[in-house]
């Protein structure tokens, strides 16, 4: 085995660009994850029953079957229902959709853990519904979910590789076109686990950081 | 790492030598008689018809895999175990002698034989592109799909269409990648690629089984070369390659090797008329 330096310089920038897509798709499928996450767990705690019900099935469904199957689903099985996604929004929307599935799991706990006593007393001082999640429910459960939170947006990112197989032109998908055009595997993939394993050291500092200044709740 | 690869070797012969005192047995007649006492011979097959197809249940059939048979079948190697890749991991993966020899119409090109030590010619085929029915976009040859700014080609990773589309100055993010050749079709019918290229009788077939009437093929593609595959091996295995070929320079002149590949559309004629010395020299 033999590592060549002048070959990493060549193909540094196309793994680059790969590195880009692979960011893009990790920070627009964690705002996508989010989202629908926190829809999901309002929806499961609503009185309406049949609205939970569903929402809770769906959430099940998406949550036990494997992000790969759903990519495939999306990406090429949806245009025959007629709905045709870029790659990388369909990859997008596979990647939201799946961790928004888990998240939805970090806000009924961060909602759960908010004393049943500040419920009744802002029913107490009279506050309305929306009174109620703004000024005193939300503001309580947010902060200990950010860890957590973050936790799942680091794990989607180390994900995104499957995002190749829906010919998203990212980090791992940059990385076999160079390796099928030099015939090498050695450099581009471990210059993927680099990549990879840079991004993540860094995240899990912010993590570190959000923890600390978040993971305390103050009563 | 070839050369630490083909080292080794030498050095493994040596020690042979000097150990055994003696005739000479080179390493790499070792391999044959590896693969003689193993039973079978590990190929790596694509999943691409009529070049090579697995059925249903499992059985490795196709041109190229028929001809490897019937070959190791007299090299005294009973079987063929065979592992679908993916185009462009079969080179590399060779090379990691995760395979012991590649039959599945990887075409001889000269950056290819660099790479690996092929056999002389078996299956010959031009290229050929699946468009929308009336060819919508007017392709003929690769350069004008690079002229059309909006358009984008499908190949497969690695294969040889992807490199003819990008020689011919479709830029990267117009040649999609495609993983296989179902998938191909599919991104074509949805409109998400306005062209899918692979060799004239892989096309053919994909077509045939699509059964789709909105499809049309444009074969050959204009000034694309006629290629020619050949069971690809990796460097070092060269006695192994050319006991290959020897074999099957005698099945193509009993008439046998037509027999296996015509059925398949593939013609034994073209095969025989060109060398690998003569594809595999630049073009």
């Amino acid at each position: 085995m033999e590592w060549d330096w002048a070959f990493v310089r060549q193909i540094l920038p196309t793994l680059l660009a790969g590195v880009r897509i692979t960011i893009l798709a990790t920070l627009l499928g964690t705002v996508v994850a989010a989202v629908v996450g926190l829809a999901i767990a309002l929806a499961r705690r609503s009185s309406n029953r049949l609205l939970a019900r569903t929402v809770g099935f769906v959430a099940e469904f998406i949550r036990g079957t494997p992000l790969l199957v759903q990519l495939y689903f999306i990406f090429y099985v949806l245009p025959d229902a007629g709905i045709l996604l870029p790659p990388l929004v369909a990859g997008v929307i596979g990647l939201g959709l799946h961790y928004g599935t888990y998240t939805a799991e970090v806000y009924r706990a961060g909602i759960d853990n908010v004393p049943r006593g500040q419920w009744e007393a802002a029913k107490a001082c009279n506050l309305g519904t929306v009174q109620t999640w703004r000024h005193v429910i939300l503001p309580q459960a947010i902060p200990p979910m950010i860890p957590a939170l973050a936790n799942y947006f680091i794990a989607m990112f180390k994900e995104t590789p499957l995002l190749s197989a829906i010919t998203v032109l990212e980090l791992m998908n940059q990385a076999k076109s160079v390796a099928n055009t030099y015939y090498r595997y050695v450099e581009p993939m471990t210059l993927v686990g680099v990549f990879f394993l840079a991004i993540s050291l860094v995240s899990v500092m912010l993590l570190r950081w959000l923890e600390r200044r978040y993971g305390r709740v103050e009563h | 790492m070839q050369d630490t690869g083909t080292l080794g070797r030498a050095a493994c012969a040596a020690l042979a030598l000097c150990l055994a005192g003696a005739l000479p047995v080179a390493a790499d007649e070792g391999k044959l008689e590896a693969l003689r006492a193993q039973g079978f011979a590990r190929v790596a097959i694509a999943n691409e018809p009529p070049y090579t197809a697995v059925a249903a249940d499992g059985k490795v059939s196709g041109a190229a895999p028929d001809v490897a048979r019937e070959i190791f079948k007299r090299l005294g190697v009973a079987d063929i175990v065979a592992s679908i890749s993916e185009y462009g991991a079969m080179i590399p993966g060779l090379m990691a002698g995760r395979f012991d020899v590649v039959t599945a119409g990887l075409f001889m090109k000269p950056e290819r034989c660099a790479a690996v030590a092929y056999s002389e010619p078996i299956l010959c085929d031009a290229e050929a592109m699946l468009v929308k029915k009336g060819n919508p976009k007017g392709f003929k040859s690769y350069a004008d799909v690079a002229k059309d700014a909006s358009a984008t080609i499908g190949a497969p990773g690695g294969g040889t269409e992807e490199k003819l589309s990008l020689d011919a100055g479709v830029p990267r993010e117009r040649v999609i990648v495609v993983p296989d050749g179902q998938s191909g079709l599919k991104m074509l019918q949805d409109g998400r690629i306005d062209a899918y290229s692979l060799p004239v009788l892989s096309i053919n077939d994909l077509v045939k089984k699509a059964n789709d009437p909105d499809l049309e093929v444009v074969a050959p593609v204009v000034g694309a070369p006629v290629y020619c595959d050949g069971a690809a091996f990796a460097r070092g295995d060269e006695a192994l390659r050319d006991a290959y070929d020897a074999e099957l320079a005698k099945l193509k002149e009993s008439g046998e090797f037509a027999k296996i590949i015509e059925p398949y559309g593939f013609s034994a004629a073209a095969a025989m008329s060109t060398t690998r010395d003569k594809l595999c020299a630049a073009m």
